[in-house]
């Protein structure tokens, strides 16, 4: 059966796409179809991260929440970005990144019913194993229709005051749609911070277990937005502990 | 406490936009949307304009859940629907008794607009012809039209939670071309069967037809009859419970127009139907349905809302009559059951 994996954070700079993106490719490196949509409408920017060039770009989500195409249009095969092997494909459908069309969303809206129905079918059509929905930062009517379908919901915190506590919103929220599987994965920790007592303490804070931890690691900022960290450094500690995420999404 | 009442309906709304129901309701959406027979009413120019691919599809249950896919929010005109709830409305004017002295409850198996009354009695056949139908609207009390006018719409609004309007040009054309209602209307004056105030109820009658409403209110009108005469989202009683039973009744017998015994066999919820391409069906106490697609069969009904209800009816055991049990289990689909498959 396939599985829907939202990835959100309450507070925007927290390393969300970069995340997603890294964890989508980890999956399909192990041979699944994999599909990632951008639903961060106001600000998009993961198809910077799979290398996906704007002008390259001709349907894209919005498009379909406005009638004129089917999601699975707005689907880009980044798989040959990434050194995938093993069969595996990954299919992207970004948002808009021209400022008439974010306009257009911010101003009219959309039906948010239409993001369940489209998502569906998207999974139909490129017959996928995993879909990873990027989220737009906050609690908005997407967040938390994104949250309602997922299988499993990422948080992801970063260990000060702000993000502590709008993390604790996004739980009560969480609760109340009945997710099944909420797992926190930390980033940008300090490396003065202990990792163990850290995992500890929001682990014990929250009642929802860490499904991983990473360091504000200045191989990462280089890399940032300009590819897909994991496909870049198979072996860097940090792609070992997206391997270790992505193993605790596919249990 | 009130923070969390106003996160639990939100949360409630989201549920109810991503639970397998709505996603059963979108695929039977999705599989019916390329359907392209039937033809769209015009006998009066403003109902052409309808676009044949307008498709709603909502449902209400007696909990206040509602369920929409698709045009759900496109108004079109009540027409015949309007019918079955006013009938109600004189019911509670003036008691069983009198209303069945004026209008009877024998389907006809002839068109909605014959000409033709009960030979014993000279009442018409039935509130859903238009015959019984005007002789239902020379019922409703009020000083003049526009009074009753009003408390046809204050009613409609109690059934479906929001305020209604007419649509002008349809009432206008209607009146303008409704001549054989107008014929009806003075062979039942012959009889003494409707009263002397013929311009006016006749002007009512076509003032009913010209409401204005969408899928979602079908679906809530279904629901509240659904639910005893409450509207389930409101909580405002919107029928006299004890009359309730009768206004189903009829839209069982009588509903469908002239296919209504078919329906009955294949469907068996009570429903009702307008050439605007609406259709109301009512699962007594579980849930009211609502569809608009304007392209109508050879009745009259709505072909894609016709598919709709059938297969609603099939798949989860509503028709009244089923005593086997359905496919699908209407409370965990609602629920949302963890084993079913979502995707």
């Amino acid at each position: 059966m396939p599985k829907v994996i939202a990835v959100h954070s309450y507070r925007g700079g927290t390393g969300k796409s970069n995340l997603t993106a890294n964890l989508a490719t980890t999956v399909a490196q192990q041979g699944y179809r994999v599909g990632v949509v951008d639903t961060d409408m106001p600000s998009p920017g993961i198809h910077n991260i799979f290398g996906l060039e704007p002008e390259m770009i001709t349907k894209t989500l919005n498009s379909y929440l406005w009638g004129e195409a089917e999601l699975a249009d707005g689907a880009y095969d980044v798989s040959q970005n990434l050194d995938l092997g093993n069969g595996g494909e990954l299919f992207l459908v970004p948002s808009s990144c021209k400022a008439d069309d974010i306009a257009h969303i911010l101003k009219d809206g959309y039906d948010v019913r239409l993001l369940n129905d489209g998502f569906r079918q998207l999974v139909k059509t490129l017959e996928l194993d995993y879909l990873f929905i990027d989220t737009h930062p906050g609690l908005s009517k997407e967040t938390f229709l994104t949250i309602a379908i997922s299988h499993c919901l990422l948080l992801i915190v970063r260990p000060d005051k702000q993000d502590y506590q709008g993390t604790a919103v996004t739980l009560d929220v969480a609760r109340q749609l009945n997710v099944r599987h909420v797992q926190i994965v930390i980033n940008k920790a300090l490396s003065c911070l202990e990792p163990g007592a850290l995992r500890q303490k929001v682990e014990e804070t929250y009642e929802v277990p860490v499904a991983g931890l990473f360091p504000l690691s200045e191989d990462v900022v280089k890399l940032a937005s300009e590819g897909v960290f994991c496909a870049r450094h198979p072996e860097h500690s940090v792609t070992q502990e997206f391997q270790a995420v992505a193993r605790r999404i596919m249990e | 406490m009130s923070n969390t009442g106003k996160l639990k309906a939100f949360a409630d709304s989201i549920a109810a936009a991503t639970s397998p129901f709505r996603n059963y309701l979108s695929d039977l959406h999705r599989k019916y949307l390329p359907l392209s027979d039937g033809t769209v009413a015009d006998y009066i120019p403003e109902l052409a304009l309808a676009d044949p691919s307008w498709f709603g599809v909502a449902v209400a249950t007696v909990e206040g859940q509602v369920f929409e896919v698709g045009d759900c929010a496109q108004p079109f005109t009540i027409q015949s629907i309007s019918k079955a709830f006013v009938y109600g409305l004189a019911l509670e004017d003036h008691g069983r008794d009198y209303v069945n002295s004026k209008v009877g409850v024998e389907p006809t198996g002839e068109a909605f607009n014959a000409i033709v009354l009960d030979e014993a009695t000279n009442r018409p056949y039935n509130p859903m012809v238009n015959a019984g139908a005007i002789a239902t609207a020379d019922l409703i009390k009020g000083k003049d039209g526009t009074e009753r006018l009003k408390r046809m719409l204050d009613m409609f609004s109690r059934y479906t939670g929001r305020s209604h309007d007419i649509h002008v040009p349809v009432f206008l054309s209607e009146r303008a071309t409704g001549n054989r209602n107008r014929a009806i209307a003075y062979l039942m004056l012959n009889f003494g069967m409707v009263s002397d105030r013929i311009d006016e109820t006749l002007d009512l009658y076509f003032q009913q037809c010209s409401i204005l409403v969408t899928a979602r209110d079908l679906s809530l009108m279904a629901a509240t009859l659904a639910n005893g005469g409450v509207n389930p989202v409101t909580g405002d009683r919107a029928l006299d419970q004890r009359y309730v039973q009768d206004v189903v009744s009829v839209m069982l017998t009588c509903g469908m127009y002239d296919s209504s015994g078919d329906w009955a066999y294949r469907v068996g919820m009570p429903a009702k139907s307008g050439v605007g391409g609406g259709i109301t069906a009512v699962s007594p106490g579980k849930l009211g349905i609502g569809t608009f697609s304007p392209p109508l069969d050879a009745k009259g009904n709505s072909l894609r809302g016709i598919r709709v209800c059938q297969q609603l009816s099939q798949d989860f055991g509503l028709h009244p009559f089923n005593v086997a049990p359905p496919p699908k289990d209407l409370d965990s689909w609602i629920k949302g059951d963890a084993d079913l498959d979502r995707w």
